[in-house]
């Protein structure tokens, strides 16, 4: 790249950038597992998105499915059959990825920035915050979390926000004590003495040196805490404790369970529910696992 | 007594503690053993729900009932066939001639099981003291009565006003022996696991959420029970229940889900019955009579009520939801007998009618002012949006809540769904902070209790000491009407009485009753006959009015002890009495169990196997790739 040295220092930075994307793009198309996890996550969230234009929600509302037949096998009429109130698997399992989804990324982002904000905190500025703010950490992380979850959710009452509130305020410790490591050991580092020593403030050191560093590290966090989000609100949602009014595979599973699917092998009520969960939870982990693999790296050669 | 009210007692409080005390009872002394020396001959009874204490003074729910009909035996006894009043304790009784007083004598040589005698002193104590000191179950039937032993076999009671439920005296008799101690201090605490009765079975163990087990009593003046023993086997889920019945380690199950209910009644060897009534379910609305809480204003309008009373297409709650099973009905069931049921009038009738609902939030002034699809009250201002309280302990819960508040959008009304368990409801209900819930209300044979609920007496109007009266409803003429047929010893007039009582209650919409339940039971015909439906030919066979099927009960080819391992017969009775044993109850049986028992649905197996491989092989290539993709990582590293 010989031109390099004529650009200015934004489009330098802008050329480094794509430059970076690019590389990681070819890393990432090498790992075929990887890559078809994406495309199995775009699906389910392309699904999730226009289930409102090429579906109406009304359709599965049990006081317009009384002409349906109940318990109707798969066919082509009915691509996932029916249930017990003749409202098709199908549509509500489309519904469903909509709360499960949503639930999933939502509460991985209040995970995340709970989880990257006290980890900074503590980190960065040490002492006694740290040792307040691990303390904390540290009683989160010994509490069960299923029972916390649970009655946490009971208290509350069962709401989509407050499933995710739920789900948020019991799993980001161990973000935050990943970021607070990371961060530990980047203070140290000659580049933030530097920028010390020519007088850049807590926040710019925090902002332009410690997040950007710690980036990678939370987006590889993040897809990986994506997946048990969702298992979470599946958790909560079967055991009754979602938002009633919402369809969400793990009220599907529970809907299931009550109409006694199970135990009259009506597996088309139950299963592609099941499978579902099971897709794009794998396809998360794997997807995350390679952005690990490809960030990792980069990471170690600073 | 006879208060049967499926977990809606709102008397309930102190009863935790007893409940959370008891956990092992002392062994009575009258337990009866192996007749013939053999295992004892044990009848299982699967139920979903647990008994909230064996202390009758202050347990409210249907299985506690069912412990204490087998534990107690009462003055008088009610027929199997038709609940008339037949005797009991007493043999025999006299009316004076102005209809107050009653003179009982009892059988002769009367014992409790732990043979004590039992005497008219025990029969005076009882009802004497239960009246002063106002226990539960009885007060509603001994508040006017007062009684004397005459002898040790002769009691007389006498009721200071005229009484038509005399001379039918079915309250429970106590041992006084055991209950006075307890009655000198707070009875309600009294743990209760004494097993001192005098019916034909007596409570040996508890362990709560697991199983109760009851021991026949050798002393019964019935006559020594065929069956050893009962064990009451507590399920959390309706299925594993239905599992359990199919495999038989159950010999009979109460309250099967419909669904399962359903398919049970093509399976042979096992028997189906609907009993009826089982109680009935009701929408309630706030009628707001304590002035507590916050209630809608808008359901202060009789009109409103009756728009929604005709949004709701009650026909399909009853066959979607309750899947036909049951019965079809307006108003609410005061009784166990059918008599006591009025018809409403075909005008009066609050069916689906959608556009009558339109018409009458239209003409109410409840209009769309706003246009977000959701009534405002007259003049705009606060939304005709509505709480609706779930419960989370009725597997009917989650439907019956998205079909009423969808048929409620139709019309305009928008609805806040919240789901709470009994506790919580009964609480938010108590506190008047509610506007809809769905409920129900199981009958005793006489209307009395019932009708009390919805008296003014029983409006809460302290939040610390919740009454019956849960719908907030309160009428003097109702009052008035109640008053008199509490008094009223003709039979007709009575009936009457009640009958406008209930059309009144109906035409004020507080409660829109959804339908009557059936209590769905099912029993394996391979070990025991003598099962009896009380009342005979629509009743249920167990959880009745006095459960008198347990004593009825012998094992099929009776004197035969060996009949109890017969093949087939997994549930070898000796299992369920091993020391240490105590694992084996409900909720943990693999569902996989089913599995032999279950009918032979060729296309549904082949489904699920498909299924389950398609699963399977969902499950194992995707640890099968993390497993590859993990190590292309090392690899790279």
């Amino acid at each position: 790249m010989s031109d390099l040295a004529q650009v200015s220092p934004r489009a330098f930075r802008w050329a480094r950038r794509r430059a970076s994307a690019a590389g990681f793009w070819r890393s990432l198309r090498r790992d075929k597992l990887a890559l078809t996890s994406l495309v199995v996550l775009v699906l389910f969230v392309v699904l999730a998105v226009v289930a409102p234009w090429v579906s109406n929600r009304a359709d599965f509302n049990v006081i317009n499915t009384g002409d349906n037949p109940v318990w109707a096998k798969p066919s082509g009429q009915y691509l996932l059959g029916t249930d017990n109130y003749g409202r098709s698997v199908a549509l509500q399992v489309l519904w469903g990825a909509r709360v499960s989804l949503f639930v999933g990324v939502a509460a991985t982002v209040l995970t995340i920035v709970l989880g990257t904000l006290v980890g900074i905190s503590a980190g960065f500025f040490g002492g006694w915050i740290d040792a307040v703010l691990m303390r904390i950490t540290d009683w989160f992380l010994v509490i069960p979390f299923l029972p916390f979850a649970i009655v946490l959710a009971s208290v509350l009452g069962r709401s989509l926000w407050n499933i995710v509130f739920v789900i948020g305020i019991t799993s980001w410790p161990s973000t935050a004590r990943l970021v607070r490591s990371q961060v530990l050991s980047l203070r140290e580092r000659l580049y933030v003495d530097r920028a010390r020593a020519l007088g850049g403030g807590r926040a710019h050191i925090i902002g332009r040196h410690i997040l950007p560093n710690v980036t990678p590290l939370v987006l590889a966090s993040t897809t990986l805490a994506v997946p048990i989000s969702i298992l979470t609100e599946t958790t909560l949602a079967f055991l009754g404790l979602g938002d009633p009014t919402d369809v969400s595979w793990g009220g599907i599973l529970d809907q299931a369970r009550t109409a006694a699917a199970v135990t009259t092998n009506r597996w088309w009520y139950y299963l592609p529910p099941g499978v579902a969960i099971i897709m794009v939870v794998l396809a998360f982990t794997i997807f995350g696992r390679a952005l690990e693999a490809i960030l990792d790296p980069r990471l170690r050669d600073r | 007594m006879q208060h049967r009210s499926r977990g809606k007692g709102l008397w309930a409080i102190g009863v935790a503690g007893a409940a959370l005390v008891a956990s092992l009872a002392t062994a009575p002394a009258g337990t009866a053993g192996a007749q013939y020396g053999g295992p004892p001959i044990t009848l299982t009874v699967g139920l979903v729900q647990d008994i909230d204490t064996p202390n009758v003074t202050a347990g409210y729910l249907v299985s506690s009932y069912e412990l204490w009909n087998l534990q107690y035996a009462t003055l008088t006894d009610k027929a199997a066939d038709d609940f008339s009043t037949i005797p009991g304790l007493a043999e025999s009784w006299e009316a004076s001639d102005d209809g107050l007083t009653y003179t009982y004598t009892l059988r002769a040589g009367l014992t409790w099981s732990d043979n004590e005698p039992l005497t008219a002193d025990d029969v005076a104590w009882t009802i004497n003291t239960s009246r002063d000191q106002e226990w539960l179950n009885h007060y509603s039937v001994t508040q006017n009565l007062t009684a004397t032993a005459i002898d040790d076999v002769t009691v007389e009671i006498t009721s200071a006003v005229p009484d038509p439920k005399l001379p039918t005296m079915d309250v429970y008799i106590l041992p006084r022996h055991i209950w006075e101690a307890p009655s000198e201090g707070d009875i309600t605490t009294y743990e209760a696991l004494d097993g001192v009765g005098s019916g034909p079975f007596v409570l040996q163990e508890w362990k709560p959420g697991q199983e109760w087990v009851m021991t026949a009593n050798g002393t019964y003046w019935g006559g020594q029970p065929a069956i050893d023993q009962v064990v009451f086997r507590v399920y959390t889920e309706g299925s594993t229940m239905v599992a359990a019945l199919q495999d038989g380690e159950l010999d009979v199950a109460h309250l099967v889900p419909a669904e399962l209910f359903v398919q049970l009644q093509s399976e042979p060897g096992i028997v189906t019955v609907a009993g009826a009534p089982g109680g009935f379910s009701e929408l309630a609305m706030n009628g707001m009579a304590g002035g507590l809480g916050d209630g809608h204003p808008a359901l202060l309008d009789i009109n409103v009520r009756h728009a929604i009373a005709h949004a709701i297409d009650r026909d399909a709650l009853f066959d979607r939801v309750a899947l036909g099973i049951g019965q079809r009905e307006d108003t609410i069931g005061a009784s166990a007998d059918p008599v006591w049921t009025p018809e409403i009038p075909a005008d009066q009738q609050l069916n689906y009618d959608p556009v009558e609902a339109e018409r009458l939030l239209d003409a109410g002034g409840y209009l769309d002012t706003n246009g977000d699809g959701v009534r405002e009250m007259p003049g705009g201002g606060q939304p005709l949006r509505l709480r609706y309280a779930e419960r989370s302990e009725s597997s009917q819960g989650p439907p019956l809540r998205e079909f009423i508040t969808a048929f409620l959008a139709e019309v305009g009304i928008a609805t806040e769904v919240s789901v709470f368990d009994d506790t919580q409801l009964t609480d938010i209900i108590a506190r008047g902070e509610y506007d809809l819930f769905v409920w129900g209300w199981t009958p005793f044979v006489d209307p009395d209790p019932l009708l009390s609920y919805f008296t003014c007496d029983q409006v809460t109007t302290d939040p610390d000491n919740p009454l019956y009266n849960d719908a907030n409803w309160c009428s003097e003429e109702y009052d008035a009407l109640y008053t008199e047929q509490n008094q009223e010893l003709d039979r007709d007039r009575r009936i009457e009485l009640v009958h406008q009582m209930i059309t009144l209650f109906h035409n004020e919409a507080t409660y829109v009753v959804l339908y009557h339940d059936a209590d769905t039971q099912a029993y394996r015909t391979d070990r025991f006959e003598g099962w009896l439906q009380q009342p005979s030919g629509t009743g249920p066979v167990v959880f009745t009015n006095s459960s008198p099927t347990y004593a009825n009960l012998r094992p099929i080819g009776s004197e035969a002890p060996t009949d109890t391992t017969a093949p087939g017969d997994t549930a070898a009775p000796g299992d369920t009495t091993a020391p240490g044993d105590t694992t084996a109850s409900g909720g943990t049986a693999p569902v996989s169990t089913v599995a032999p028992a279950a009918p032979a649905d060729d296309d549904s197996s082949t489904g699920l196997i498909i299924g389950i491989l398609v699963g399977l092989l969902v499950v194992v290539g995707g640890v099968v790739l993390v497993l590859r993709s993990r190590s292309g990582r090392d690899d790279r590293e």
